[in-house]
């Protein structure tokens, strides 16, 4: 037993690197209580070291923590595989690009005292980000689930003053205590029917005659209530808009990628791991008849986007937009996972990636101009492409990015989706996302009329970025347009990266 | 036939209805009497005053949490202390490491102050201060000197 865990340890080495940086920032917090400038590089440095970890741990197959109490064939509660170690690399890239986002954004340099619980939360929710990831334990999945939202809590109303900051806080706790109140519930029932947590022994013992359809079919929907309040899936929605317009805007930039990246990490691997007979040569996965999962997920993901691009349309304020642009845009990466197919996971694998880069990007440019205006309402961008030429261009892109259109990273993203869609044959389906798209072309380029064709009431600064933010920026946009005219890279990558720990 | 579940059931209907039957049996028999006096919390102490609702001190929520934390650790040291010896050496720092972090809590606790019941500062009226201020008249100093 003692061995197990030993040589298990090799296989967690950036969740522990996760946690030993928290422990060091608690500390540096601590003892060095009246300067605090220091603690972004330490957390910088930490994240550094947790990345190339992750990197050397591309490409193993592994299962770590395997209970030796079982008797026949033997799994782990974690399963190290290509699949999770591309979540994880992209769950780290974006805490880097989040610390630096935290770096420039007046919001938390404001904080002063409490930077050091700042940084340490954040920590604590990647570490419940990786291990969600890589969980293929029922007990495992809902412990990191619960300690991903508890920091996330805790953050969205880090700024006490601010009333909308508490309410938005408020009401994340109340959807989330019960929305995972109910996945405990789901986790109960799948438990009382199998007598085991563990996925993959859940996956054979479903396959036998004996198991109550009804009671399943149920239990999986609240897992699916659990993980779609994560990601923010329609009839779970509602906290969304509340708490990205109420969080400091790196936190709701850094809820809308990683914390949303890791729930959709969980989402396929339960229904790969815990549904899947097999998957044939051409990648199309053979779910088992107990539970029909494409039903469901087409149909959530449909409502998701639609609902998700309709309230986008009267939004004024532009992190509510984008909160509800970020609830459409999970509508669309549902629907990769609802074909069931390896081309489907490639798609999502791209669309995350190129999601990562053109979220944050808009959320920097709306933080650098609240920086200045204190405000994110639409009217308060009226004429700004003139007054600040080089940031109206970079939202442009990203905005364009979003909308799906060439010659962005956005429109390679939505291509390789409706590629497998069409693939798939679900050929209405890929016209119901299609139509959405169009819809949300026009929030968005509501966004550029703003900046470009409205003349502005009255008198503003001009609004010069720092060189630190034209890098930071330049850093975002390069790859969105080099990646929307050569994809191959990063096609290639998340090809190698599809195959999850068989079953 | 019935599965264990089923079984729970029938008791669960078992219970409610005795509870049901034996209030409806007691409403026909009993004689009914009521007065002012039965409607009052404590039928046969003092009478009530002023509202349950008082409000705590926050910093008692603080020691809550601080108490909370530290009981959890005892508990998860108990089933620790009983088989680390198994484990050897590794099992001993387990419980080490576990400490130190649960230490560093507490360390941090301290720093920032959660363990000082800090009292808020008795407000003493000085006269100087009281007189200097011209606009203030009689009244309103002896006002003043009642309020703090």
């Amino acid at each position: 037993m003692i061995n197990e865990i030993l040589n298990s340890i090799t296989f967690i080495y950036p969740e522990l690197a996760v946690s030993i940086f928290l422990l060091i920032i608690v500390l540096v917090d601590l003892v060095f209580h009246k300067d605090k400038k220091y603690i972004p590089y330490i957390s910088l440095a930490g994240l550094v070291i947790t990345g190339i970890l992750v990197l050397n741990q591309i490409g193993i197959t592994h299962f770590a923590f395997v209970p030796q109490l079982s008797a026949v064939k033997k799994y782990g509660m974690m399963t190290i595989d290509p699949f999770g170690s591309y979540f994880k690399l992209l769950v780290v890239v974006t805490s880097i690009l989040i610390i630096f986002f935290t770096i420039a954004s007046e919001e938390v340099i404001d904080l002063k005292e409490r930077l050091g619980e700042f940084h340490a939360l954040i920590y604590g929710m990647i570490l419940g980000m990786l291990v969600m990831i890589s969980a293929s334990d029922l007990i495992l999945i809902y412990l990191s689930l619960e300690l991903l939202s508890l920091s996330s809590y805790v953050l969205a109303g880090f700024l006490k003053l601010r009333e909308r900051s508490s309410e938005a806080s408020l009401k994340y706790v109340i959807y989330g205590s019960v929305s995972s109140g109910l996945m405990l519930f789901g986790i109960s029932i799948i438990y009382g029917l199998t007598g085991s947590t563990n996925l993959y022994v859940i996956n054979s013992l479903i396959q036998g005659p004996q198991i109550n359809l009804f009671t399943l079919s149920f239990s999986s929907i609240l897992m699916f209530v659990g993980i779609g309040y994560k990601i923010s899936a329609a009839p779970f929605h509602f906290w969304t808009p509340d708490v990205y317009e109420g969080a400091p805007i790196s936190i709701t930039a850094y809820l809308s990628v990683a914390s949303k990246a890791a729930g959709f990490a969980l989402l396929i691997r339960f229904i790969q791991t815990g549904f899947t007979s097999f998957i044939s040569e051409d990648g199309y996965w053979t779910l088992i008849a107990v539970f029909d999962w494409q039903a469901l997920l087409i149909a959530i993901s449909i409502l998701t986007m639609t609902l998700g691009n309709f309230s986008a349309l009267w939004q004024d304020n532009l992190k509510r937009m984008l909160a509800y642009s970020s609830i459409a845009h999970a509508g669309y990466i549902l629907l990769g996972i609802a074909v069931l197919s390896n081309q489907g996971l490639i798609a999502v694998l791209i669309y995350f990636f190129v999601y990562m880069l053109m979220n944050i990007g808009a959320f920097y440019v709306v933080m650098l101009i609240s920086n200045k205006t204190g405000s994110e309402n639409i009217d308060d961008y009226d004429g700004l492409g003139a007054k600040a030429p080089f940031l109206g261009v970079a939202l442009a892109i990203f905005l364009i990015s979003l909308t799906g259109l060439p010659p962005t990273a956005g429109f390679i993203a939505k291509l390789y989706l409706f590629i497998a869609l069409i693939d798939a044959n679900m050929i209405v389906v890929a016209i119901i996302a299609l139509l959405n798209t169009v819809v949300s072309l026009y929030y968005y380029v509501r966004v550029l009329k703003h900046m470009y064709l409205t003349k502005s009431e009255r008198e503003q600064e001009n609004i010069t970025p720092s060189i630190g933010s034209l890098v930071y920026l330049l850093v975002l946009l390069i790859p969105i347009l080099f990646f929307g005219i050569y994809f191959t890279p990063i096609v290639e990558f998340a090809r190698s990266c599809v195959s999850l720990l068989g079953i | 036939m019935l599965t264990e579940f089923g079984k729970i059931f029938i008791f669960l209907l078992l219970a409610i209805g005795f509870v049901g039957i034996a209030l409806f049996a007691a409403k026909l028999i009993r004689p009914h009497r009521p007065t002012k006096e039965k409607l009052l919390i404590y039928e046969c102490g003092e009478n009530v005053e002023g509202s349950p609702w008082v409000k705590f001190n926050i910093r008692f929520y603080v020691v809550a949490l601080i108490f909370l934390i530290f009981d959890v650790e005892v508990v998860l040291l108990f089933p620790w202390a009983l088989t680390y010896q198994e484990f050897g050496f590794y099992g001993f720092l387990v419980g080490v490491i576990f400490l130190l972090i649960l230490g560093l809590g507490m360390a941090y606790e301290w720093r920032k102050g959660d363990l000082n019941w800090d009292r808020t500062k008795p407000n003493i009226p000085e006269l100087s201060k009281i007189l200097t201020n011209k606009n203030v008249s009689n009244v309103k100093i002896d006002e003043q000197i009642k309020e703090s």
